[in-house]
């Protein structure tokens, strides 16, 4: 599927729903785990609060700010037209033109200064997120060729990691240099949430501590290339590891396996979090199967959209070829603290496929 | 100014008790409440795009998910952070605040710490601008009519304008972080503009800086683009904008790196020497920006022209507002004039007793 067939979809659902446009928004501040209708719909990332105007014709106005960043709109992607402003709302309003029917998207998640302008100017709109992001389920080419860009460019990064985590060196230390690695080979942005400790409760973003021997890293690598995120999650053992985080280990990167071999299309997602809990739960950990300890088995992926959605018991999403999302059942196990032990997969018509080309095991770091 | 928003803040934010001790926040709680003598709390919200606030008042940075910070003149502070209660730990090293709750269900939690808050009073909520507008609506509908709640942002703000010696320290430092960060680009432009920036952006980081921002030109300075794909090439000139933050506090500054000058870039840096020869306490930042004037067509990215800079990236200031002592100022001074080329350059001063005090200057 091409961005344009994409469109093109969203525009019959729009016309299903009885819909002449669907107006969505964004603030620019972006989140692994906030969809973005604007990139969505337009392809483009912005700089700062934003909005995209889809008509049922396919006609798409994007409204950016700060209005000296509509250079770099335009020319991204010329068939759009570019309406500069240094207020969304200002610009949304001189485009609204006519009573017609208008769904909305992203609203909820946007910040309150912004929506409630919005609201003002679509009063009555219907938040219809479903439209736009439940046509975006599966990938379409441009993004599954940048997320195994963005694969390599993390195995890279993990690599890298292996090389310099060494005691003394802060969890800081080791995420900014993380982040910038990454960058020089390509990616914009890399999510890197990296912590340890003997005994990790979660894996949480890094701060001051210094690396000691005996320490497990606990890591996910998770750049962006052209607006695709892909992560790999990962541990690693600061000097050698004992026997118990091996079998440890051993069993939970198991239990991926059974999560990804679950994987299968027309499934529901569900059935992936319930093979990977099943391994779990085998083996007397069930208790640490749920919240705290656990909400989900994986997620999607995209700055764009994270449909399908987590790999979570109650997500009942049909799986289908061209999906792109993470499977790591990322553990905590009283014995050894949290682990950490996941792939991004795409979804084909013979299952899931991870695309890293070296899976998750333990890691040493010799010392 | 506004540049591409990171989807995790990944730089040291560890609250540092030396360099930010408790009773510097006390002081500035003393004076919010001062300011505001009806308030019987505060609801103050960050999340890793707007935090400027809630950082002020609790040292927290949100790297990952938002937080809320409950706070009264009359009971011990609470902050609620995102991500479950396995994130708490990882919280605790980032802020003063012992209390750390969960943020789930937060309209409910603030509306039990509204109800048991001791004594009578309004609310007043701090960036609530900034708040996901369903947990807006939530936690205004939660908090019923028992009492006031009225936007307090403005007060903070006006607060925050004036910096204490502590915190022209940090900002000291960054603009030292920044003016490394310059001389590695001027020494690296040669390489390639993506090679350039990361070396820049390297060497603050490596100094210890909290984050560090980016945009380039490649066409003269006239716009100015994210990190996107490498780009190998080199250009001349090289227009950067290069934001450090230290401790919290950020350092900004846009430079023009060109083996030769150029009208637009003379006039800038003209506009730029005249604006500072007259920053001293009671001018207003209008004034400072008719200073900046130049002959030429001005820049859309330099509007404004004169901002505060402190936890905030950038502080919009009343242009009929005097500046006063304390408060950072950056300069910028730009021009996109068809016949005479791009500009962009700028200066950050401190507003001193006597003038000012320069905390960096580009080349």
């Amino acid at each position: 599927m091409t961005f344009d067939e994409r469109l093109t979809e969203i525009c019959r659902r729009l016309d299903t729903r009885g819909l002449d446009r669907v107006v969505g928004v964004h603030d620019g501040a972006h989140f692994i785990e906030k969809p973005d209708p604007v990139f969505m719909l337009t392809g483009f990332k912005s700089l700062g609060p934003c909005a995209a105007v889809l008509e049922r014709d396919g006609g798409t106005t994007l409204v950016v700010t700060p209005a000296w960043d509509a250079v770099r709109a335009a020319q991204k992607r010329p068939s759009l037209r570019v309406v500069a402003a240094d207020d969304v709302g200002d610009g949304l309003a001189g485009v609204l033109e006519g009573c017609v029917a208008t769904g909305s998207v992203g609203l909820e998640a946007a910040p309150f200064g912004i929506a409630q302008r919005v609201a003002q100017l679509i009063p009555n709109a219907p938040p219809v997120d479903e439209i736009v992001f439940g046509a975006v389920h599966a990938k379409i080419d441009s993004e599954i060729a940048n997320a195994r860009e963005a694969v390599c460019i993390a195995e890279l990064g993990y690599q890298h990691l292996l090389d310099i985590a060494r005691p003394g060196i802060s969890e800081d230390e080791l995420a900014v240099e993380l982040r910038w690695h990454s960058k020089t080979l390509g990616a914009e942005d890399n999510f890197v949430l990296l912590c340890a400790s003997p005994h990790n409760r979660a894996v949480a973003p890094s701060h001051g501590r210094r690396l000691q021997a005996g320490d497990i890293i606990v890591v996910e690598l998770t750049p962006s290339y052209r607006g695709q995120l892909v992560q790999i999650c990962r541990t690693i053992s600061v000097g050698e590891a004992s026997e118990t985080l091996r079998q440890k280990y051993a069993l939970v990167a198991g239990a991926m396996h059974e999560g990804i071999a679950a994987a299968q299309p027309g499934r529901p997602m569900a059935d992936v979090c319930r093979a990977i809990n099943d391994v779990l739960e085998a083996e007397g950990y069930g208790e640490f199967c749920h919240p705290p300890h656990i909400r989900r088995r994986g997620h999607g992926l995209g700055f764009g959209s994270i449909e399908p959605g987590d790999v979570a018991l109650d997500n009942q999403t049909a799986l289908e070829p061209d999906m792109l999302f993470m499977i790591h059942p990322n553990q905590y196990l009283p014995e050894t603290g949290y682990l950490l032990c996941g792939e991004p997969v795409l979804m084909t018509a013979q299952g899931a496929v991870p695309l890293t080309a070296q899976m998750a095991t333990l890691a040493e770091i010799k010392l | 100014m506004r540049t591409m928003h990171p989807t995790l803040l990944v730089g040291p934010a560890d609250w540092d008790r030396s360099r930010m001790p408790l009773e510097e926040f006390q002081a500035r709680l003393d004076a919010l409440w001062r300011a505001d003598t009806w308030a019987g709390g505060a609801i103050v919200y960050g999340d890793a795009a707007e935090h400027a606030a809630l950082a002020y008042l609790t040292h927290f940075t949100p790297k990952l998910e938002p937080a809320i910070a409950l706070l009264s003149p009359k009971s011990d502070a609470k902050l609620l952070v995102g991500g479950g209660i396995n994130m708490i730990p990882a919280a605790k090293p980032l802020t003063w605040i012992g209390d750390l709750l969960p943020l789930r269900s937060a309209a409910k939690a603030v509306a039990e710490w509204s109800a048991n808050l001791p004594g009578g009073g309004s609310l007043m909520l701090i960036s609530g601008d900034a708040m996901p507008y369903a947990m807006h609506n939530e936690i205004v509908a939660a908090l019923g009519l028992e009492r006031a709640v009225k936007d307090g942002t403005p007060i903070l703000r006006a607060q925050m304008r004036r910096k204490s010696p502590r915190e022209l320290a940090a900002i000291r430092q960054a603009s030292s972080m920044l003016g490394e960060a310059v001389a590695e680009l001027r020494q690296s432009k040669d390489r390639g503009v993506t090679a350039a920036v990361l070396a820049a952006e390297r060497v603050a980081w490596r100094r210890g800086a909290q984050d560090v921002r980016s945009l380039f030109s490649l066409d003269g300075g006239r716009t100015l683009l994210p990190f996107d794909v490498p780009i190998g090439a080199a250009v001349d000139p090289l227009q950067i904008y290069l934001a450090v933050r230290y401790s919290g506090y950020w350092a900004e500054g846009f430079a023009m790196l060109s083996a030769q000058s150029h009208a637009a870039l003379i006039a800038a840096k003209a506009g730029l020497q005249a604006a500072l020869a007259q920053v001293a306490p009671g001018v207003s930042a209008g004034a400072l920006s008719a200073a900046l004037a130049t002959p030429f067509s001005p820049h859309p990215i330099t509007n404004p022209k004169v901002i505060g800079i402190g936890l905030a990236l950038q502080q919009d200031l009343p242009a009929d507002e005097p500046v006063g002592v304390g408060e950072v100022l950056s300069l910028r001074a730009g021009i996109s004039d068809p016949q005479q080329g791009s500009a962009l350059v700028s200066t950050m001063v401190a507003v001193t007793e006597t003038g000012r005090d320069i905390l960096w200057s580009g080349p």
